[in-house]
């Protein structure tokens, strides 16, 4: 089937089998392996994205319910070159260690701060946003202490 | 620079999704690959028949065992004589020992065409009883290997005590164990890319911990010279022990790609993963302790069935492990282990963080506590009437423990934790019928480190300087912390030193990452390497002078000696190696844990958690936080959380990530972490080696408050079911 993906801004248009799942359609026929697959069944959440600023599980989705949908992924989070607060955050808090779930939990974290940033501002809220995904090196600490470090300031996301 | 918190150069990489798994490799011409495996766990396998697979539109090809006969069986990663008789075929042959067993191989021009091809496979299995319990197994009336027994190896270790020890004790404690099997569960699974050259060699593309062994264990298999391999680890996303061994599937890989002469991969899939190999743990443990009235002990029997899966390759030497660490912290008149590793019908196990040392502190930290419980001593009291206090020490199992000051660390433990305010509040709690909490202690004592390690420095004409290392980071973050250690010997700013490492054509010789010995024993071989670098320019730099070398001072990158200097770049290209083999090293800790526990759901909730640690001497401060933080949390899902279950025909139940429950950000207990710190004596650096400590530290500690909440002075294990 043709479709048209939005992504990072940039337009994709693909052919791919109705089957062929969103996160795949990514890596392969886009390009962006920075979204990873972790189970493929849509619990560990390592393949988030956002789609039409909603963040989604794209090993849940299939490319083709996405046409003509505006998808961002990790590669869309940079602005002109320079890194997203988030990005910062998480290297300075020692968020990520082996870096494989480090895309999705980003992606969770950026859509939650362009819908309703006061997210960050309840440690419950907080805590229940970062319990969408799993880390398996990490302990969890140094991710809820990155979220903490961008509260407050709120980058504008354009889609 | 040594003990600086500086901040990881891997992640300006991975914040971006710029990162490279096996999984991003793009190689042309690359097929998928996926597995036909066994849908039972035990049988004989009569037949598979693969025509239909070979029809499905997009598959290339479709290999069962007949249409690979010559494949290389899989190789023991250590104890080979538990191997003897008990061969491990990449594709199963004759019997199948596991569920999930590899049975056939189908390459395809992606995943979702391999995965169809899988689908159209017949296997026939004629099913046999199957053994899960290792005792059970170890009993007899089913052979898995047939006129063999499925004991694979059997060891002791120390002798039994006399008749009269057990007699004449004030008091006798025995108690029985289960260390439940676990799931490595890295984010990534396991994954691997192999690319037929043109010389009959290999590139393989892999996730691994120990690319060396890998290139030996491949080059053997194939019949192919070393040279002709060249493995390359990209970024790994998670590895926890399952990533160090050479896996049948990789053999089936390096197997197909040949045959094809096209570059295949294998891309393990989470249901492939939870269902294993590999598994970690599976013990059942027997304890006997015998103790004066005042708590000292005077004797310690352990007895080990470990459930080693269908096959002992992986998982054989790992109760060795627990054997070894038996008597933990205490000095003990007299210790007898008696390990069996037995073979059953589950996916054969492997080390798993901590690797034997979790389930040797589990049983001797539970004993202890059960002991002071049982003559009314506070348990931290028990402890220090126990401790070792002298260094170096001797076990009776075999080990020379370097340093340390257990009682230290344990005063820092409970200090940190406020034990007297809990204890009130536990009093408070009981006089008002509220739900119960309990404390509990765990003072661990850990082996890290094992065998020697490559490191080299080479100066370079431009000022900068390049470190090559036989480790292989997972996740940890090498190409920071190595450059620190090598910038402190040389004094020059770490930002002029990168990393290399994981790639066998570049460095020649490693040994790998795991049993927490990367800084201890890769960190101290760089350490010498730059110091023998600092000494070879040394005697140059005096030939550039005319002075005698005694007379030249190094500092921060130059040699000075009258007045004049010589920058260490004017004198490059310079090398210097080392192969460094320093014995194990012993890290200790302790660990006190609150709980609250629901006693109608048997909902445990951790309310307070300190681990103090003592790693010696720490490179990162960051990176060692972060690897406490994370083991921590890994032991928290053992203590709690996590299990593969099987049904009674062997047929895991925790295939996906909602049966198998990891901990999650909402499991996450308020942690506080403290150290102290004695330097590994062996070691030029003095690093003892972090990253399983937590694994080690917290069952005990959370299982021991839990029996402590519930005044359990039943031994059995009061791990209680629980409600998320």
């Amino acid at each position: 089937m043709r479709v048209v993906l939005t992504v990072n801004g940039s337009a994709f248009e693909l052919d791919v089998p109705p089957r062929r799942t969103l996160a795949d359609a990514l890596r392969e026929e886009c390009g962006l392996t920075g979204t990873h697959l972790g189970c493929e069944h849509g619990v560990c959440g390592a393949c988030t994205v956002l789609v039409d600023g909603e963040a989604v599980r794209s090993c849940l989705m299939f490319a083709v319910q996405c046409d003509g949908r505006a998808v961002r992924t990790v590669e869309g989070l940079e602005r002109d070159g320079l890194e997203h607060p988030l990005q910062a955050a998480f290297s300075a808090e020692h968020a990520l260690q082996c870096g494989f779930c480090t895309p999705g939990f980003l992606m969770l974290v950026a859509g939650a701060l362009e819908s309703d940033p006061a997210v960050l501002d309840d440690p419950q809220r907080l805590r229940e946003l970062l319990t969408s995904n799993l880390c398996r090196c990490t302990g969890y600490e140094g991710i809820r202490r990155a979220c903490e470090r961008v509260r407050g300031l709120r980058p504008p996301l354009p889609g | 620079m040594i003990g600086a918190r500086t901040l990881r150069r891997e992640d300006a990489r991975l914040v971006r999704g710029a990162g490279q798994y096996v999984g991003d490799i793009r190689v042309r011409g690359c097929l998928d690959a996926a597995f036909v495996r066994s849908p039972v766990a035990h049988g004989e396998l009569r037949g598979v028949d693969l025509s239909r697979v070979r029809a499905v539109p997009g598959v290339v090809a479709a290999f069962a065992h007949a249409d690979l006969p010559y494949l290389p069986p899989t190789p023991p990663m250590l104890d080979p004589g538990s191997i003897e008789g008990r061969p491990w075929p990449p594709l199963a042959t004759g019997r199948v020992r596991f569920y999930g067993e590899p049975v056939a191989v189908v390459v395809a021009g992606d995943r979702y065409l391999a995965e169809d091809g899988c689908d159209a496979a017949v296997v026939r299995v004629d099913p046999l009883p199957v053994l899960l319990d290792p005792t059970e197994a170890a009993a007899g009336g089913v052979e898995l290997f047939p006129g063999l027994s499925n004991v694979a190896a059997e060891r002791e270790f120390g002798a039994p005590a006399g008749d009269d020890v057990w007699r004449d004790a004030a008091i006798v404690v025995e108690a029985r164990y289960r260390q439940q099997r676990l799931a490595h569960t890295s984010i990534e699974p396991r994954a691997i890319l192999v690319r037929p050259e043109a010389d009959d060699g290999l590139t393989v593309w892999v996730s691994h911990q120990a690319p060396h062994r890998l290139r030996r264990d491949l080059a053997a298999a194939f019949g192919l010279e070393p040279d002709r391999v060249r493995v390359i680890v990209p970024d790994v996303g998670g590895a926890f022990g399952g990533k160090s061994e050479t896996w049948p599937e990789y053999l089936a890989i390096v197997a197909a790609a040949r045959r094809l002469h096209r570059p295949v991969r294998w891309l393990e899939d989470r249901r492939e993963a939870l269902g294993g190999p590999p598994h970690g743990r599976g013990q059942h443990q027997r304890v006997r302790l015998a103790a004066d009235a005042d708590g000292r002990i005077l004797a310690y029997e352990l007895h080990i069935d470990a459930d080693v899966g269908g096959y002992p390759h992986t998982g054989a030497f790992v109760p060795l492990a627990t054997s070894m660490m038996a008597t933990g912290a205490y000095r003990i008149p007299s210790v007898h282990v008696r390990t069996r590793a037995v073979v059953t019908n589950a996916a054969p196990t492997a080390p798993y963080r901590g690797a034997g040392r979790p389930e040797a502190a589990f049983a001797i930290e539970r004993t202890v506590e059960l002991l002071a419980r049982r003559l009314g001593l506070d348990a931290a009291e028990v402890r220090r009437r126990n401790f070792i206090r002298d260094f170096p020490y001797e076990t009776l199992t075999g080990f020379t423990y370097d340093s340390g000051d257990y009682a230290a660390a344990l005063e820092v433990a409970l200090r940190e934790l406020g034990i007297e305010h809990w204890r009130a509040e536990q009093a408070r709690r009981r006089a008002a019928g509220a739900w119960p909490i309990g404390i509990g202690l765990c003072t661990y004592v850990e082996r890290s480190g094992v065998g020697e390690e490559f490191g080299a420095v080479e100066a370079r004409p431009d000022g900068t300087f390049v470190a090559l290392s036989g480790c292989c980071s997972t996740g940890q973050g090498h190409e920071t912390s190595f450059p620190q250690v090598v910038a402190d010997v040389l004094g020059v700013d770490p930002a002029l030193v990168r990393l290399v490492e994981k790639d066998t054509a570049v460095v020649p010789s490693g040994v790998g990452s795991f049993a927490s010995r990367s800084m201890q024993t890769g960190g101290a071989a760089l350490h010498r390497a730059a110091t023998k670098l600092v000494a070879t320019a040394r005697q140059r730099a005096a030939e550039v002078l005319h002075v005698p070398v005694a007379g030249v001072a190094y500092r921060a990158g130059a040699f000075v000696a009258d007045g004049r200097s010589v920058p260490l770049a004017e004198l490059a290209p310079l090398r210097a190696e080392d192969t460094f083999d320093p014995p194990e090293a012993f890290p200790f800790g302790a660990y006190a844990a609150v709980v609250e526990v629901d006693p109608e759901l048997g909902a445990v909730r951790v309310l307070d958690l300190v681990a103090v640690d003592d790693y010696g001497v720490v490179v990162n401060p960051l990176i060692v936080e972060g690897q406490a933080l994370g083991s921590i949390v890994q032991g928290l899902g053992q203590a709690l959380y996590e299990g593969v279950r099987h049904d009674a025909d062997g047929r895991p139940l925790t295939l996906s990530l909602l049966d198998y429950l990891l901990p999650t950000a909402s499991e996450l207990p308020p942690v506080r972490l403290a150290e102290t710190r004695t330097p590994n004596p062996n070691t030029p650096l003095g690093a003892k080696g972090a990253g399983e400590a937590g694994c080690i530290g917290v069952p005990p500690a959370v299982l021991n408050a839990v029996a402590d909440a519930l005044g359990l002075d039943d031994p059995q294990d009061p791990r209680m079911p629980v409600a998320r």
